[in-house]
């Protein structure tokens, strides 16, 4: 998936990388879904193939055919833009999430392209009834350098469980 | 509260509340329901190849859906009758035989039983177990309409055509769309926190929760009918052992432009109107109706919504099929499929898919806001005071139990029909619930499997 080996933790690549990472789960933990939009590129690809129990010769864990998301601008600008209005219940009152973001591996990909991979373990906490979900996923992103920061061109998410355990995917990982 | 008092409130159009979330009702329903109605398992799509296989649950009990190498298609308990181990533990692939992890019992893709270690050792040959003739546990009952697999617990369960009665002629609205046939994609399973009767009895009916519940839709236009004047127009129907909803399509709609209205492509449209019976065809012709939301008891329900699925405002529809499947009292597995016709235009299919995962689905706008509601029914209905509160649910009627409108008749569709809102439907659905749950559990004799007789 990547080219060579990983670049070292004192790159400069590696090192912005980690941090848009950071910045981008901080702005999706504070609710700034319109800030997190405009970390997108307009070509953005946003993946979540539904992931199946296979036996381990089939190697197929991942099912192509559908996905829990398969997004692009058009797409995820409405989800945020569903946030913004005063009806979107599953969210009033709001989860309260965070994002923790680690196993952040960079690799020079095509051009000044990044291809960032990452593991990210989302903690929900709805109301004060049920008990809170948590979502573990790998992310491979390919983050590319504009006039004003990294912008995400794709991310291609893994996500630890063929049954989901949360109510819904009224957030982004 | 006793059975027969349940019953006899829920066909007055009054729920007991704490139905949402009861260990005893749980039991009943896994017992005298599920025990003996139809249930879905699978699309033959979803196992199109020779040595397919997906593996299903019917409640607690796990099925092995499988086309074996001469295309014949079987569903079979998933239980290694030796020692009681999950033959199949995938989910899905492709195997000619399975092979129990236990104690290597191995089955053929139909279920007969291919070998088992030191068999003369063992048992001394045939005179401990004869081999020859024995094979997994055939469910009792499989029947298949449109390509979907269905299987009852039941060996004497009605026949399902039978059962299936007119709501066979709605069925063709999701499932019948080509005489090529429909490709089903998933399922996304997700978990949530509710009991499984209430997305059955929503997709049945609700169509009074759409204006508010689905406003945030509507709002960032992404689809125009869950309007409240939309909404009211609308017809729900009930035929057979399901019903459901319908948007009015504009006045003097005929089937084609009632079919583009919704943004079916012409090709698609030919290949429906050669499928479809004229009866069928008529439902979208002047007064003009298209089926939305629907379900056939007891938990599978369909969805056919035409939302905004580009920045240029192409309006594509799509259907989504999916099974509440009840994991405890107040806990449901939700299974949700894409489904679309298997020769429709590859860019209509992505146009298609585009549109199920933005409004249905794990992540679909739609859903997030139902599953919302219904969690926290649920978590509502485990307390005392909802062992002593009957829900309303008589919309449509006047106190004195007459419709407050009479049946809409220009409806093109069999069944019982009401313009506007109301919970007649979903006054049917559990009129329906009550019938199961008021009778026995089928019985079964024990079969002591291996003991000199074929198992049936």
């Amino acid at each position: 998936m990547q080219s060579g080996d990983p670049l070292p933790y004192t790159d400069a690549r590696h090192q912005s990388a980690a941090q848009f990472l950071t910045e981008e789960a901080h702005l999706l933990d504070t609710s700034d879904f319109e800030g997190w939009l405009e970390l997108m590129a307009p070509e953005i690809r946003y993946r979540m193939p539904v992931r199946v129990t296979a036996v381990k010769a089939a190697d197929e864990a991942e099912v192509q055919t559908m996905h829990h998301f398969d997004e692009d601008w058009y797409s995820l600008q409405k989800r945020v833009q569903r946030f913004g209005t005063d009806y979107a219940w599953t969210e009033d009152p709001q989860s309260r999430i965070r994002h923790h973001v680690s196993n952040v591996r960079t690799f020079a990909g095509d051009g000044d392209e990044l291809r960032v991979e990452s593991a990210v373990l989302l903690y929900r906490s709805r109301g004060d009834r049920t008990a809170p979900s948590l979502l573990s996923a790998g992310r491979t992103d390919v983050l590319v350098p504009t006039t004003d920061g990294l912008r995400l061109r794709s991310r291609d998410i893994e996500i630890d469980e063929s049954v989901l355990r949360t109510q819904n995917l009224a957030i982004f990982l | 509260m006793e059975i027969d008092e349940i019953t006899t409130a829920v066909r007055q159009g009054l729920i007991p509340a704490y139905l949402y979330n009861d260990a005893e009702v749980h039991e009943l329903e896994r017992s005298r329901l599920f025990g003996r109605s139809w249930n879905f398992l699978a699309h033959e799509s979803e196992i199109a190849e020779p040595n397919d296989y997906v593996v299903r649950n019917i409640g607690d009990d796990s099925f092995l859906v499988t086309r074996d190498s001469d295309g014949q298609v079987h569903v079979m308990f998933n239980m290694c009758v030796h020692r009681g181990m999950q033959v199949c533990r995938a989910e899905r692939g492709s195997a000619r035989t399975f092979r129990c992890p236990y104690h290597a019992w191995t089955y053929k893709n139909d279920g007969q039983l291919a070998g088992l270690p030191f068999h003369a050792d063992a048992y001394g040959g045939d005179a401990g177990f004869i081999k020859e003739g024995q094979a997994l546990l055939d469910a009792p009952s499989v029947a298949v309409r449109n390509g979907m697999i269905f299987a009852s617990l039941d060996p004497d369960s009605p026949d399902f055509e039978y059962w299936l009665g007119d709501f066979a002629f709605y069925l063709d609205f999701y499932t019948g769309q080509s005489a090529a046939g429909m490709e089903f994609r998933g399922p996304q399973r997700w978990r949530v926190e509710a009991n499984w009767k209430i997305g059955a009895e929503n997709f049945m009916g609700d169509s009074y929760h759409t204006p508010h519940t689905h406003a945030s839709v509507v709002d960032i236009e992404l689809f125009g009918e869950p309007r409240p004047y939309k909404r009211k127009e609308g017809v729900l129907w009930h035929a057979g052992p399901g019903g459901g909803t319908t948007y009015k399509l504009p006045a003097g709609s005929e089937f084609r432009s009632g079919l583009a209205y919704v943004g079916y492509p012409d090709e698609m449209i030919d290949a429906m109107e050669a499928k479809l019976s004229p009866a069928q065809r008529a439902l979208a012709a002047e007064p003009g109706f298209m089926p939305s939301a629907s379900t056939l008891f007891p938990n599978l329900s369909f969805v056919h919504n035409w939302p905004q699925t580009d920045a240029d405002g192409r309006i594509t529809p799509f259907i989504s099929v999916r099974l509440w499947q009840p994991v405890g009292p107040g806990e449901t597995e939700v299974y949700s499929w894409f489904c679309v016709a298997a020769d429709a235009p590859d860019d209509y299919k992505a146009a298609s898919y585009k549109a199920y995962l933005m409004c249905f689905g794990s992540s679909g706008m739609f859903e997030q806001d139902d599953v919302e509601n219904w969690v926290s029914i649920t978590t509502m209905a485990r307390g005392s005071m909802a062992r002593n509160l009957l829900l309303n649910n008589r919309m449509g009627l006047t106190l004195d139990g007459d419709p407050i409108v009479d049946q809409f008749e220009r409806f093109g569709g069999p069944g019982t029909a009401y313009q506007g809102f109301g919970e007649h439907n979903q006054r049917h659905w559990f009129s329906m619930w009550a019938d199961f749950v008021s009778q026995p559990a089928p019985a079964h004799e024990p079969l002591a499997f291996g003991m000199g007789e074929q198992p049936e």
